[in-house]
């Protein structure tokens, strides 16, 4: 090690201590003006949670769509989420419109109907997995009605209806839990569930394409820093969670692409695109990831928003 | 593709590019001996030579003149022979099961038959490397026996017909699992996942079946080893000291003479004995290695009896692989059994002719009954198993006086099932009717008479005088002339045999490379 003489060492200790009291007061300071979200600021946010929402429920339109249509609509309930799912679309594109700072009843109803869906998806495809001989068994989670896919609509409802509370409330909370904290859990755990989702499908396919240990990595590694990012402030910390989330929401497009090749790989590749896009991987499931990335972005500026008040 | 000449010896002709033969080529190949391998049949593309027709593609069956007889005469061609390049495997079901440990030493552990020279621990390490090979798609826990390794790729998806297996299954309180398959369920180099079209025992036209011919033998050609095609061996030749000095085939039309240091034979269980009868010579007049009077005895069948039934829903069970789901409870259930032996039993998916053949020939259906039978083709279920048969010294393969297109005598086939064969098919009969009632099938029949893979008749054994290769596959009598194939199996068990032969044959590799390093194959 180079050793540096006292003098010059005294005189570089002295100043770093000045730069950290410096921050302190900047940071505790009671003469810090109090800044309190302005309605035009929440309502950017909300809007931001309703591009999240159009994602996620755009995602399952198209998923549900192709799945369902694959399963014949034997039970008539299979088309509820196609229905569900496009009035949230529009309501999120209502909502991403929508320049009054000031939640929609109409919107807010959506949103409650969609998580409702969602939440009764997770019982049928649950009863789905249990029906079958084995039931829960590896076999049956593989094949039977994939367990995790409705809780991207019930989390296009969490996420709309976290919108609408944004832009009605000054104080910025949702439940009475700081907005930022709340919305970043729901999304931690989503993007939880949706990694569980890719996870079990990509071990059904053996991960036989090294691509397809990335939604098993990224995606984990984002919530884990957004989640650790809401525990613990600093500017590291949140610059590593925004740079997760976004590699994460690039990933939900370029899964678009991998899974684009993967259906190239089925016996005839896109020449024979009728029945080949039916056998998957699935197009429009990872576009999730990318709702969700973008649900956990705007919960980091609420959270960024808050340590700065 | 490397071509050896004829007139220079290679280190090893290997007579057959099955299971057995194509494996150890293979493994013989990466090893760096030199090696031919010939086949009577031809080396298909399946991508552009196979078609959707049952008809059509009986191509890739033995159905050369032969003679059968004895109280069961065996029906010979689809289920038991190939003459392809791959051998069988190019048609077969794709099961692909591991022996129960303890059949290994059936006779000191279970009290019947014979014990094998090899143990089953050193086995289940074969077993694996054969499994990652062939890409198995299998369960993730496999109910019996002991642990094995993860199989490299998930199960498939079932079909209607194994779900039938599984509720009668479960309504009997027995294990059953996804059958491991040896279909690829996600892609794998350049072949695409299997598409169930449930054409796979007419050969599958899509390369998702990992079948000896797409996946030990594009690797022997690597590794520079030649597969000579349409080439079928007459007769091996030997010198004064009684060795193996090479093989006699007939190609083009014309017999030509290939040497080689080392013959190994894997024509499988009829095919095998038939050549080594046939090179008879005046130092061997009862055949080549066969000082124990042994070759061509001992040849074991499976039993393949089946339960049929029709189901109110739809099932369309030719959708798919044919056996998607198994199990194999009385295989490792010693309780309740007035028989020696185990049987495995799988879920169906006949083809339309096949099913139509069964239902006039075994059934005795014809005109209105027939085509009524028939009309319910999509409802139909089956439950049909592997059994285990004793070998009996009396089930034998000789040769007939009678000469083929090749003008070689043909082998005469005679076989009879023993009271405990009988006892094991009873019992086997009366369970999946139980396991179809359970389920609601009615209609249901029992199709008594059918037999598939065919094994023995040149078993492996500790002792000169009762057995006719060693645990290396390697003759007791002429050290450079091997048999690696179904019929070294001293005995079958109640599991479909290619992946134990492809096992052997990876460990006869291994022996043979051993061996060479030790100086102890003075031939090489």
């Amino acid at each position: 090690m180079r050793r540096v003489p006292a003098a010059e060492a005294r005189r570089r200790a002295l100043a770093s201590l000045q730069v950290t009291a410096r921050s302190l007061n900047e940071k505790y300071s009671l003469n810090a003006p109090a800044r309190t979200p302005d309605p035009e600021w929440r309502n950017a946010v909300g809007r931001k949670l309703n591009l999240s929402s159009a994602l996620l429920s755009l995602s399952v339109l198209a998923d549900s769509g192709l799945e369902h249509y694959r399963g014949s609509f034997q039970n008539r309930l299979m088309y509820l989420p196609l229905a569900v799912s496009a009035a949230t679309v529009a309501a999120s594109l209502f909502g991403i419109a929508d320049a009054r700072a000031k939640s929609h009843a109409v919107r807010d109803g959506l949103y409650v109907l969609a998580g409702l869906t969602g939440a009764t998806g997770l019982g049928f495809h649950g009863y789905n997995v249990m029906k079958r001989p084995g039931g829960l068994s590896w076999l049956n989670l593989f094949y039977a009605a994939p367990v995790g896919a409705p809780m991207a609509l019930l989390l296009a409802g969490v996420l709309g209806r976290g919108a609408e509370r944004i832009r009605d409330d000054e104080a910025c909370t949702i439940l009475g839990y700081p907005a930022g904290k709340a919305l970043g859990l729901v999304t931690s755990a989503g993007l939880a569930g949706t990694v569980a989702e890719a996870g079990l499908l990509h071990f059904r396919g053996a991960f036989q394409n090294p691509g397809m240990f990335l939604p098993v990595v990224v995606p984990p590694a984002a919530a884990g820093l957004l989640t650790t990012a809401q525990f613990r402030p600093g500017n590291i910390m949140r610059r590593a969670a925004k740079l997760g989330l976004r590699l994460t929401a690039l990933l939900g497009f370029a899964g678009v692409g991998f899974h684009a090749y993967g259906i190239s790989r089925n016996m005839g590749g896109w020449r024979n695109w009728s029945q080949n896009i039916l056998n998957g991987p699935p197009l429009p499931a990872p576009p999730s990831f990318t709702g969700l990335a973008l649900a956990g972005l705007a919960a980091l500026s609420l959270i960024e928003r808050g340590s700065h008040d | 593709m490397h071509e050896y000449p004829e007139g220079q010896p290679v280190d090893f002709a290997i007579i057959g590019t099955g299971a057995g033969g194509g494996t150890l080529a293979c493994k013989l190949a990466e090893y760096g001996f030199s090696v031919v391998a010939f086949d009577a049949g031809p080396y298909w593309r399946p991508l552009e030579d196979f078609a959707s027709d049952e008809m059509h593609q009986s191509k890739l069956y033995w159905t050369d003149p032969r003679i059968v007889d004895g109280d069961n005469p065996i029906q010979l061609g689809a289920n038991n022979s190939g003459k392809s390049v791959g051998g069988s495997t190019v048609h077969f079901a794709m099961v692909s099961l591991r022996f129960r440990p303890e059949w290994f030493k059936s006779r000191s552990q279970l009290g019947y038959a014979v014990d094998w020279p090899l143990d089953w621990r050193e086995m289940w390490n074969y077993y694996t490397e054969v499994e990652q090979v062939l890409n198995i798609s299998g369960p993730l826990r496999y109910p019996w026996g002991p642990k094995r390794p993860r199989y490299p790729y998930r199960p498939h998806e079932l079909n209607a017909a194994a779900l039938v297996l599984a509720e009668g299954a479960e309504a009997l309180g027995i294990d059953w699992t996804p059958t491991p398959l040896a279909t690829l369920s996600a892609p794998h180099g350049l072949a695409h996942p299997c598409v169930y079209r449930g054409m796979c025992v007419i050969g599958c036209s899509t390369n998702a079946k990992q079948s000896v011919l797409l996946t030990w033998l594009p690797r022997a050609l690597t590794a520079g080893a030649e597969i000579r095609d349409l080439a079928m061996v007459g007769s091996i030749e030997h010198d004064h000291a009684g060795l193996a000095t090479g093989v006699h085939y007939l190609r083009d039309g014309r017999w030509r003479f290939q040497r080689a240091r080392n013959v190994v034979v894997a024509g499988y269980a009829i095919e095998t004995p038939r050549l080594l009868l046939n090179s008879a010579s005046a130092k061997f007049p009862d055949g080549l290695a066969n000082s124990s009077g042994l070759v061509g005895k001992n040849l074991m069948v499976q039993s393949n009896q089946a339960v049929w039934g029709v189901m109110d829903r739809e099932i369309r069970s030719y959708k798919g692989p044919p056996s998607l789901a198994i199990t194999e409870h009385w295989n490792y259930t010693d309780e309740g059994k007035d028989f020696h032996g185990g049987y495995s039993y799988m879920s169906q998916g006949p083809l339309p002719i096949v099913w139509g053949t069964t239902q006039a020939s075994k059934r005795g259906l014809w005109g209105q009954a027939l085509l009524d039978a028939m009309e319910n083709y999509n409802h139909q279920v089956g439950l049909k198993i592997v059994g285990e048969t004793l070998p009996r010294e009396r089930n034998r393969v000789t040769l007939s006086d009678e000469r083929d297109q090749y003008g070689l005598r043909i082998p005469r086939v005679t076989y009879s099932f023993c009271d405990n064969d009988k006892r094991l098919i009873a019992h086997s009969l009366k369970f999946m009717r139980q396991a179809l009632e359970v389920v609601d099938a009615h209609d249901i029949w029992d199709e008594d008479d059918d037999t598939c893979h065919l094994n023995g008749t040149a078993r492996m054994g500790d002792d000169p005088a009762s057995s006719v290769v060693n645990a290396d596959c390697r003759c007791w009598d002429i050290p450079n002339l091997w048999i690696c194939d179904g019929s070294v199996f001293p005995t079958v068990g109640g599991v479909n045999p290619s992946l134990t032969i492809q096992a052997i044959a990876c460990r006869t590799a291994d022996r043979i490379r051993a061996m060479a390093r030790r100086g102890e194959l003075p031939s090489l």
